[in-house]
């Protein structure tokens, strides 16, 4: 059993290796979900999908043999909606909860600025919690459906292993199969744009520079003239 | 060190990160960024506002009691703290303050979101995608549905921004 200085010095080691990557590579979830829809652009989609191969591999095979600490929320349509309004904020602030710190790090003060109102937004939602007591809290939740509380109970492959007997790796591979056949049709979309245009494609071609990384080309112009959240005004820097 | 010399391709460093993830997930649980955000929103509003009166706030008393040995926290801070070190040694680390009107109200309107998203729901966009997604947590679908509808709106409201 790991004690409580063992959990925070883990953490902040990963933490650091994370900002050190994510720096270094410049991935933005914000920009894998926002340049996918607006600008076909699909650099940091293609890296959200290898992560999420990865992770559904080694957490269902840990699953299987009992291993590891999944997390435990009821399924609920707070997480609808409030990933919903947070899909437009990161948008919006052009940063995400990981963008923000890296950012933040590097020296951009609308990434902090975001942050800071990141903090005053769930202190406000604090307030509405403590007078509605919605959604019911983790510690609250049964595994139970709770349609008064809007929650239907709680299932994951652990959940599943339980109930069927079949290891959760077997599930895992199934969700690893969709999320490759998703980044497989990527590859093809990306491969039948570059015969549209006649051109080599750009992560083949060279490392891309801070101000790709952050918005396709396209949108420089426009975002330097009308603003763009954090990342807008990181490409005026570049 | 020629990690600081050019950048790092971004499918290699979500690799590693999955990787580290799975061991994290290990000996603690998933990688996650709100519930630390969440404790350091306590712990400066305990600042600001004193613990008596933080502590007559439900949430604060019942679901996030501010304390300083929660783990999460220190992922928030390293990562912070990472990009700095990176920045400083590939010497790309430099005050960038957005120009813009524009561009300030985006950013505050869009934290503010953030910030209301993740205590609604009680997870953030990491935690869909690299905790509750992988361990098929039926309420990581919900999320990453949610996470998707949103940007897209919010694509919708940037474009006409951009555009205007």
């Amino acid at each position: 059993m790991i004690t409580v200085t063992g959990q925070c010095v883990a953490a902040f080691v990963f933490g650091t290796t994370v900002g050190v990557l994510v720096q270094r590579s410049r991935w933005c979830n914000t920009a894998a979900l926002r340049d996918a829809m607006l600008f076909k652009s699909y650099r940091n989609t293609k890296a959200l999908l290898v992560g999420m191969m990865i992770l559904t591999l080694g957490f269902t095979g840990f699953i299987s043999v009992g291993n590891g600490n999944p997390m435990r929320f009821d399924v609920g349509l707070n997480q609808f909606v409030g990933l919903f309004l947070f899909g437009i904020g990161m948008v919006l602030a052009g940063a995400c909860t990981v963008s923000s710190w890296v950012k933040t790090g590097e020296g951009n003060i609308g990434a902090l600025w975001a942050l800071l109102f990141l903090i005053i937004g769930m202190f406000a939602f604090s307030l509405v919690w403590s007078a509605t007591y919605w959604p019911p809290a983790p510690a609250t939740m049964t595994g139970q459906p709770n349609l008064s509380g809007l929650q239907f109970g709680f299932a994951d492959a652990l959940t599943l292993q339980q109930k069927t007997g079949i290891p959760a790796i077997a599930f895992g591979l199934v969700q690893f199969a969709a999320l490759f056949g998703l980044y497989r049709a990527i590859l093809r979309k990306e491969r039948a744009m570059q015969g549209a245009r006649g051109q080599v494609p750009s992560a083949t071609r060279h490392s891309p520079s801070r101000t790709e990384a952050a918005v396709p080309e396209s949108a420089v112009g426009a975002a330097m003239t009308a603003g763009g959240g954090v990342s807008g005004s990181l490409q005026e820097e570049a | 060190m020629e990690l600081f010399k050019k950048t790092l391709d971004p499918i290699v460093a979500l690799a590693i990160i999955a990787l580290l993830d799975v061991f994290l997930f290990l000996i603690v649980g998933a990688w996650t960024v709100g519930g630390g955000e969440t404790m350091i929103a306590g712990l400066v509003a305990k600042y600001v506002l004193g613990a008596k009166t933080l502590a007559r706030i439900p949430f604060w008393r019942l679901v996030f009691t501010p304390t300083w040995a929660y783990w999460k926290i220190y992922i928030s801070l390293g990562m912070g703290f990472g990009a700095f070190v990176a920045a400083v040694l590939s010497k790309e680390f430099y005050w960038r303050v957005p120009r813009h009107l524009s561009e300030w109200v985006m950013i505050t309107i869009g934290g503010l979101l953030m910030g209301i998203g993740i205590r609604m729901s009680f997870v953030c966009n990491v935690s869909t995608f690299f905790g509750l997604t992988p361990e098929m947590n039926l309420g990581g679908y919900l999320a990453v549905s949610g996470i998707v509808a949103g940007a897209w709106v919010g694509s919708l409201i940037y474009k006409t921004v951009l555009e205007a």
